[in-house]
């Protein structure tokens, strides 16, 4: 046995786990395909020198368990960091601008909806507090669960009935309930109406109106919410993942991608990469998606109905990324540089959301992009004059498919988008690169381009994440595990599912060591 | 104000569907008793029960079997299906044979039973009971082959009895004498014949395209007259089920796909199917969950029972000393042939397993309108009650 452990793909999730695992003392492999660890977490550089994140462009505040247990804050990952400043373009110029709990126009007028917002967003805060503690441990187990769960459960039971009655009462009320009623009912839709609703869908192909994706909301509102740019931008996040891998003793090998995940007599014992070399070890964490990763064990290794759940989970994504390089920096109308230097949000309300969504739905793309925008130089002199956007509902299954006259197509709906907000951007673009969610697919394996590798909603999470039964990050046949996005928690940037599944690793060969 | 005219309505056929070989059964049913098999009119009896079981046991007989659901499974990877499917090992089989055998879920409970038709190890029929045709796409999904609902495009007669031999002999079925119990072969007119059957005794079932099987009567019974063959309906046949030891899905154990209690579900070792799990295999469906059931020992046990008096037990309590409940009958019957009175059992454990005597069953009868029960001491026999050397006779006596 070459090595104890083999961890399929160098995502930040896969690093995460071989990092603890490699902490515990065993030998850990990881295999990436790509050039560079990192996964949904890279960075593309322009002919000009200017550098952006070439998906996710930001992160949801990094726990403190996480960043000690794997070593982190070594490596420039402190969680310390300041959360980024949220920007709302208003199509009537009347711009918001919210920076800690400050929420205002962006000409400093008061916003007459900032008091109900605020209210809004501490309670459902505090009610994603309450709720935290389910997203660092895996999913409770319906059967079979032992006294410590059970405790934790009863605790988690016991801190929402501390909520008040008031609150517990109202918890229990929007927790399945939709993120456009639970706005609406305490405001007038605006593009702060939106905000929330935007922090609910980023990523997936919901609709602000679809049921659950309050709990989605909920995940992400732990910790206060924020969202985080390490000092060094989203290449001290890849980084900072990479150095603890090593500085743990984990080998990291890129371009191997592995062809075949080995089994003997219904055990994991090793992988097979594209040369066609062997590697034995005792067991393999695979960071992919559950599919690819059955693919790739084999699928008559698996009973039909583990199958059947696998392929019916809704991976198709609806997120892509635009990446622009400019001759100078967009000045915003009506903006700040500074208030323009954390997220910045295109959305015009709830309804606006929900209108664009429907497009996805017949494979069309939207009239009017949604965009998350991150302007990485305001904050990095060294990324240079770039923008980065999450464009949030455009659909995987494009009719007529993603041709580059389509890509074309979505950049110039983008730039029209941004040429509105910020006049003179579009004959400042050098260099634009669309990537459309098949693009995403391709380039990191993520199915459907989703960058949750599996949609993030009531009936796709906890002990249902990724399907009943590999909702323990334990695959049917021993030996072999799942650590990326599809498991619990999910995606985004957190490390968790990673984390969660090195501890189950653990446990696991604690429980039978003692037996 | 405008009247909304009703589109017309195109008739759609309601009722049971008639079987390739209706126009032939009609006539002959004299009590026009008609059943409810898969949507088809299938012969409860034709004129008595008795007539037809005695017909079963001493001469030939042809019952209907074209409900029957028939899968063709071909293609690459069709061996590979077929053992994903199955617990037994059908790579071990040999071409032109057919096997018994269950299939089963992830917790191992069986969904259904059936036999596997291995024409060649890329061509398989599979013949069952209840429709399975969803089940093998979810099965097939990702191998190389192609599923077929073969049930609307072939007919099946079940050819049983001592002389059913020499009917196929009188009929021109030359070869026929050197088939072993569970061979296939193929003769003229799309006609294939296995060595198979639900009576325990000498038969086979012959099978071929719809439109073939008119013909294939008519050549039967013109051929079959001096050796006694008649028809007969499910009474008969379900009679000599239980005597040949055979289980009925829906009666002696619940589909699990059927089964909306959790606890319903049955594994292969419960029904005393454990022979066809063949775990050396590599994986098939419910593997883990069959070894970890055969690990802590079966909850249940469906056991043949040997019932003194001559009162069938019809869905009787089966008590242990007289007093603790351990389980009820799933079917039973007074045996005309053994002369014995004998039901299937399904025993909760450790009845069955490891408490094996004491047994009684209590039999409830209606007098006229008084319902009386008593109880009659039960021994646990081996299910197989009757079990005749003519059965796997090769050559078969030509009687």
């Amino acid at each position: 046995m070459q090595y104890d452990t083999i961890v399929i793909g160098g995502g930040h999730n896969g690093l995460a786990a071989a990092t603890l695992l490699a902490k515990a003392g065993q030998s850990v492999l990881v295999l990436e395909k790509g050039a560079q660890p990192g996964g949904a977490v890279g960075v593309t550089r322009f002919k000009d020198g200017g550098s952006v994140p070439r998906y996710a462009h930001s992160t949801i505040a990094l726990g403190r368990q996480e960043i000690s247990d794997l070593g982190l804050s070594r490596h420039g990952l402190t969680g310390r960091e300041a959360p980024l400043s949220t920007l709302l373009l208003s199509d009537d110029g009347r711009h918001v601008y919210l920076d800690g709990p400050s929420v205002a126009y962006a000409d400093g007028a008061a916003h007459p909806d900032a008091a109900g917002f605020t209210a809004l967003r501490d309670r459902l805060s505090r009610f994603a507090d309450k709720l935290a503690p389910l997203v660092a441990a895996p999913p409770p187990q319906l059967e079979g669960g032992d006294w410590r769960e059970i405790v934790g459960l009863a605790g988690l039971a016991f801190g929402i009935r501390r909520l008040g009655a008031v609150d517990s009462r109202e918890f229990m009320r929007v927790l399945l309930s939709n993120v456009y009623d639970t706005v609406l009912d305490e405001m007038d839709d605006s593009p702060l109406a939106a905000l929330l609703g935007v922090d609910a869908v980023l990523g997936g192909r919901q609709g602000p109106r679809a049921p659950g994706t309050v709990l989605t909301l909920l995940q992400r509102l732990r910790n206060g919410g924020n969202r985080i740019v390490p000092k060094g931008g989203m290449a001290t996040v890849v980084d900072a993942f990479a150095e603890a891998a090593s500085a743990a003793g984990v080998t990291i090998r890129c371009k191997t991608g592995v062809t075949a995940i080995l089994t003997e007599d219904d055990r994991a014992t090793g992988v097979e990469t594209e040369e066609g070399e062997r590697i034995t070890c005792g067991r393999v964490l695979s960071s992919l998606d559950p599919m690819t990763t059955i693919r790739l064990t084999g699928i008559g290794q698996f009973d039909a109905e583990d199958v059947r759940r696998v392929r019916n989970i809704r991976t198709r994504g609806a997120a892509a990324k635009v990446n622009l390089s400019l001759s100078a920096m967009p000045s915003f109308t009506g903006v700040s540089d500074k208030q323009a230097s954390g997220r910045i949000l295109t959305a015009q309300g709830l309804g606006d959301l929900e209108l664009t969504y429907n497009a996805v739905k017949y494979g069309e793309m939207p009239e009017t992009p949604i965009m998350e925008i991150v302007l990485p130089g305001r904050r990095d002199a060294e990324m240079g004059a770039t923008l980065s956007a999450i464009v949030q509902y455009v659909p995987y299954d494009l009719q007529g498919g993603w041709t580059d006259s389509a890509k074309k197509t979505l950049e110039s709906k983008v730039l029209d988008r941004l040429e509105g907000f910020a006049p003179g951007l579009t004959a400042s673009v050098q260099e634009a690169e669309v990537l459309t969610p098949v693009d995403i697919e391709t380039e990191t394996g993520a199915p459907g381009g989703h960058w949750h590798h599996g949609e993030l909603i009531a009936d796709q999470m906890l002990m249902l994440r990724p399907v009943p039964g590999m909702d323990r990050y334990e695959m049917p046949v021993s030996g072999m595990y799942l650590c990326g996005a599809s498991t619990h928690p999910g995606g985004d940037v957190t490390g968790l599912p990673g984390c969660n599944a090195a501890r189950q690793v653990l446990k696991g060969l604690k429980k039978r060591a003692a037996a | 104000m405008s009247v909304i005219k009703k589109p017309a309505m195109k008739g759609v056929q309601r009722g049971l569907s008639p079987t390739p070989f209706h126009d032939f059964l009609a006539p002959m049913n004299l009590e026009q008793s008609w059943m409810d098999w898969a949507g088809f009119l299938s012969p409860r009896h034709f004129e008595s029960i008795e007539s037809e079981y005695f017909a079963i046991r001493n001469q030939a007989t042809v019952f209907d079997v074209s409900p029957m659901r028939k899968y063709r499974i071909a293609g690459p990877d069709a061996l590979t299906v077929m053992n994903r499917l199955v617990t037994r090992n059908v790579a071990k089989m040999r071409d032109n044979r057919v096997a018994y055998s269950i299939w089963c879920d992830e917790d191992g409970n069986v969904i259904d039973d059936g036999t596997v038709f291995r024409f060649t190890a890329t061509d398989f029929r599979l013949c069952c009971q209840e429709p399975q045709f969803s089940w093998l796409n979810d099965v097939a999904w990702g191998f190389d082959v192609e599923i077929v609902d073969e049930s609307l495009d072939v007919a099946g007669l079940s050819l049983q009895g001592p002389t059913s031999y020499a009917v196929l002999k009188a009929a021109g079925f030359n070869g026929v004498e050197t088939m072993k119990p569970f061979d296939i072969r193929h003769f003229d007119d799309g006609v294939t014949v296995s060595r198979t059957g639900f009576t325990g005794d000498l038969g086979y079932e012959l099978w071929v395209p719809n439109d073939k099987a008119a013909a294939l009567w008519q050549h039967l019974f013109a051929a079959g007259r001096i050796h006694g063959l008649k028809p007969v309906g499910y009474e008969a046949v379900e009679m000599t089920r239980i005597e040949a030891g055979l289980l009925l899905p829906g009666k002696d154990f619940q589909s699990s796909h059927h089964a909306l209690r959790s606890t319903r579900g049955r594994t292969p070792f419960e029904l005393g199917f454990g022979w066809m799990v063949d775990f050396g295999k590599g994986h098939f469906n419910g593997r883990r969950a069959l070894l970890k059931a055969k690990e802590t020992g079966p909850r249940y046990m469906v056991v043949g029972l040997d019932i003194d008096g001559n009162k069938p037990a019809y869905d009787a309590l089966v008590y242990h000393r007289g007093k603790v409940e351990a389980g009820h009958v799933t079917s039973a019957l007074w045996s005309p042939t053994c002369k014995r009175n004998l039901a299937f059992a399904m025993l909760k454990a450790p009845y069955g397993i490891g408490v094996t005597d004491d047994l009684f069953v209590e039999i409830y009868r209606d007098k006229e309108g008084k319902w009386e029960k008593g109880l009659a001491r039960a021994r646990i026999v081996n299910r197989r009650f009757f079990d005749y050397p003519r059965r796997a006779a090769t050559p078969p006596a030509l009687y």
